[in-house]
């Protein structure tokens, strides 16, 4: 009876063989997809194209910070006097740093997208994509093009700047928090001393955009998921905030890069980590992943608040999920994981060593740094997606809440426990520091 | 009586201006939302106009017959052999289980007599459809609630089962197998064996469902307390199968009035008091194991050899009548047959579980949370083509 097990074919678990001879051998035909064999994956096209998604996002971020500046600090350049911008050269670097940071997140979130579809895939014994690029590698892609390529449409009862405004606002608010997070010891866009109120003032602006694109288009699926997502995401918005306070309280700074500094030694989720695990239930739900997925509960409301959204409206709050998919891990990365610290830095700091090669102001200087910054940058990405992948883990596994339950959950569990790391925060404060 | 109880029957109660803790009632404007026909959670095309204040369900009314396919009217034009085919065609999750109360019927009818053999061979592939359905109620209810992994894990193993029925009947969904005095044609030689290994591999993947759906905190949380039906009401709307089974009444037919091999084989009648909508999941999951024993059972007492048709013809000489049920998945599937002496049914009338099952929705509905009312529509376990027809 085993005679399903040709190489063709999937191997089953080795603790269900049943699976391996469940059909005759004929009928386990699969035709082959688009060209490509998915039985048969070139590992090297895979892994390149997989790469070259990466090795895209960690150049749109390098070039932000790094080749950027360079280039406007040249010599002979009018944006820069002695290395210092002036005040055109910072606005135009403000604008041309902002396209970066837009093309980033955009990046970042298709990688996301494709990236959960793959683990769901594997999760739920799928091939998931497979049709464009090696191994579906270019999937997403394809996908933002027949987005973009699809009609603008609005539906004749909608009111039309609200309407179009909403996505807007949902975007932007996800994309403002790119402004204050460092990725390497000298890459942050806005090195501001309250970072962390940025963080919250900017999380905050996302929940108006749920809510007026759930109220502008006068459907009822709409309206019960704009006012489950305003529900959800102001309650949420308590103990998200209460936990980074008590991050800040910790480390005595809202200002992101001292925070991520002080963690050189000790991460934050080792004193603080009632605060971490608040802050990752709160965070999947200012995501609205599931269990928290009541705003667009697929099979109660449609799509929720963006039931009636198609084509690149939608792909913006489309975007903006995964765009926040990777930045709130970003931000629990920053303040609890140790941001762009190297793991066990307190040992040996591999970023300082090779960041201290060369005099300050050299050319070898400015390549060492580049290197420190990047080496920074990859621990920070690599955490990252660890958080993301633990969301989307638990995406695959739980089904959702009921709205009463979601707000016990928060006023009744997660808020009392984040209060209760404030005060740890505040206890170990006094006391170690 | 929970918090919610209470609030329910405070808000559903016209008479109480304010609830026992002193909160003065309050009321916004009702909004009608049309749940379906195209929603997805429905499972097909089922509307239900749906009375909503905030999150609350203020009235609720089905409606149903977007997949009328006018199956009764049909049958009379049919002969008798011709009408198995629609039968699956009802219940096209279990389609096997459809034709058996039919066959049963004119074989009363016409005094067939079906071998030994053939009856374990019905029973063993009637239990098999009836994982498969179950496993579609587990994946789809799942889905419902939110999660999309069972889903797909279900239907992984509901494959299984249907390669076993595609390799004895030569169809997956709509096998037309059942016939007048046994079975369309021989069982292959690994049959048997086939469904044991199916049984012996089910049986090890039943406690990962349970730990994603009835051992799960959340799942818990969506089912338990939500959707009660008490014996009464199921009673009085002539619920059956696995909801009925769920509000504590031992209402089975194939212990009642049993069919085929039920008689020989030994098992009891899963009962569960409380009526929700986690009891109703529960008794589906020992369902499970209910089937896999009876099919094991089958497999044991099986005649290794035999006939697996009986002799005889359908003949209906004069005007007579029959009314035969089964238990189905999702509970009595009866057929009233009358001939005319003709080559075909003069009317043929089905019963179908899912069209009485959802007669109790309103009752159900009302003063209920919007997301509980996919949770309860769920957990009752419709199918829109045998509510239809």
């Amino acid at each position: 009876m085993s005679n399903i097990s040709s190489k063709n074919s999937i191997k089953a678990p080795s603790d269900r063989p049943f699976l391996n001879r469940a059909l005759p051998k004929d009928r386990h035909f699969r035709p082959k997809l688009g060209g490509y064999n998915p039985n048969k994956p070139n590992l090297l096209a895979k892994i390149l194209s997989y790469g070259a998604l990466f090795l895209l996002m960690f150049s749109m971020i390098a070039a932000m910070f790094s080749t950027v500046p360079w280039l406007f600090r040249m010599e002979g350049s009018p944006l820069a006097v002695h290395g210092q911008f002036t005040v055109a050269g910072s606005i135009i670097y403000a604008i041309t740093a902002s396209v970066f940071a837009f093309l980033a997140v955009a990046v970042a979130a298709l990688i996301l997208i494709l990236l959960l579809r793959k683990y769901l895939a594997v999760v739920q014994n799928r091939y998931g994509p497979v049709h464009n690029g090696p191994g579906g590698a270019f999937q997403t892609i394809a996908d933002a093009f027949k987005l973009v390529s699809k009609e603008d449409f609005m539906p004749g009862d909608a009111d039309p700047w609200v309407f179009t405004l909403a996505p807007v606002m949902v975007f932007v608010s996800a994309f403002l928090l790119m402004a204050v997070i460092p990725f390497g010891p000298d890459w942050v866009l806005a090195d501001i001393n309250v970072g962390l109120l940025f963080i919250i003032a900017a999380g905050t602006l996302g929940a108006y955009g749920v809510l007026v694109a759930g109220w502008s288009v006068n459907n009822k699926f709409s309206l019960l998921g704009g006012l489950r997502a305003t529900a959800q995401l102001v309650s949420y918005e308590i103990p998200l905030a209460i936990s980074l306070l008590s991050v800040g309280i910790w480390v005595g700074s809202l200002n992101l890069a001292d925070i991520v500094e002080a963690q050189r030694n000790w991460w934050c989720f080792i004193p603080l980590f009632i605060s971490a695990v608040v802050y990752l239930i709160a965070s999947l739900a200012e995501i609205k992943m599931t269990p928290f997925d009541l705003p667009e509960a697929e099979s109660e409301l449609i799509a929720g608040f963006h039931t009636e959204y198609s084509g690149m409206r939608f792909g913006f709050f489309f975007v903006a999920e995964f765009a926040e998919l990777f930045l709130l891990p970003a931000i629990a990365v920053v303040l609890f994981f140790g941001g762009y610290q190297q793991p066990l830095a307190f040992l040996v700091d591999f970023g300082a060593i090779i960041g201290s090669i060369g005099a300050e102001g050299s050319v070898l200087h400015q390549f060492s740094r580049l290197l420190a910054n990047s080496y920074g940058l990859f621990w920070f990405l690599a955490k990252t997606a660890i958080v993301s992948w633990l969301i989307m883990w638990i995406r695959a596994t739980l089904p959702r809440f009921r709205d009463d339950q979601l707000m016990e959950l928060c006023w009744k569990v997660l808020i009392p426990l984040s209060i209760f790391g404030l005060f740890i925060a505040i206890i170990l404060r006094l006391v170690f520091k | 009586m929970s918090d919610s109880t209470v609030l329910d029957t405070v808000l559903t109660n016209p008479a109480v201006g304010s609830s026992p803790t002193g909160l003065v009632q309050s009321r916004s404007d009702e909004m009608i939302v049309n749940l379906g026909p195209q929603h997805p959670a429905t499972h097909g095309v089922l509307q239900i106009v749906l009375g909503i204040d905030g999150e609350r369900v203020t009235s609720a009314t089905p409606h149903i017959g977007f997949l009328h396919r006018n199956h009764e009217k049909i049958e009379e034009a049919r002969t008798y052999e011709q009408v198995i085919p629609y039968l699956d065609r009802m219940d096209y999750v279990s389609g096997l289980q459809n034709e058996l109360p039919y066959i049963l019927a004119i074989e009363e009818l016409s005094g067939i007599e079906v071998p030994e053999r053939a009856k374990y061979i019905r029973t063993a592939l009637f239990e098999l459809n009836r994982v498969i359905s179950h496993l579609v109620w587990l994946g789809t209810y799942l889905l419902d609630l939110g999660a999309i992994t069972p889903f797909l894990y279900a239907f992984r193993d509901r494959e299984l089962a249907l390669d076993i029925i595609e390799k004895t009947a030569g169809a997956r969904l709509l096998p037309n197998y059942y016939t007048f005095g046994g079975v369309r044609r021989d069982i292959h030689p690994l049959f048997w064996q086939n469904l044991g290994e199916f049984c012996d591999y089910f049986e090890t993947v039943i406690p990962e469902y349970a730990a994603l759906t009835i051992d799960a905190p959340i799942f818990q949380a969506r089912t338990i307390d939500v959707g009660f039906l008490n014996a009464a009401t199921a009673i009085n709307h002539g619920i059956t199968g696995p909801n009925l089974r769920a509000a504590g009444v031992a209402h089975d037919l194939r212990k009642d009035q049993p069919y085929d091999a039920y008689p020989e084989l030994d098992f009891d009648v899963i009962t569960l008091e409380r009526g929700d909508a986690y009891a109703r999941s529960k008794v589906r999951f020992e369902e499970f194991y209910q089937s896999l024993s009876l099919i094991r059972q089958c497999i044991e007492k099986a005649p290794r050899s035999g006939a697996f048709k009986g002799k005889g013809r359908v003949k209906i000489e004069e005007y007579q009548q029959r009314y035969k049920a089964v238990e189905a998945s999702r509970g009595q599937l009866g057929v009233f047959v009358a001939s005319d002496g003709g080559t075909g049914p003069y009317r043929s009338k089905h019963r179908s579980p899912s069209f009485t099952n959802l007669q109790v929705i309103p009752d159900l509905f009302i003063g209920q949370k919007f997301a509980d009312v996919i949770a309860i529509l769920g957990s009752i376990d419709i199918v829109l083509g045998e509510v239809d027809r």
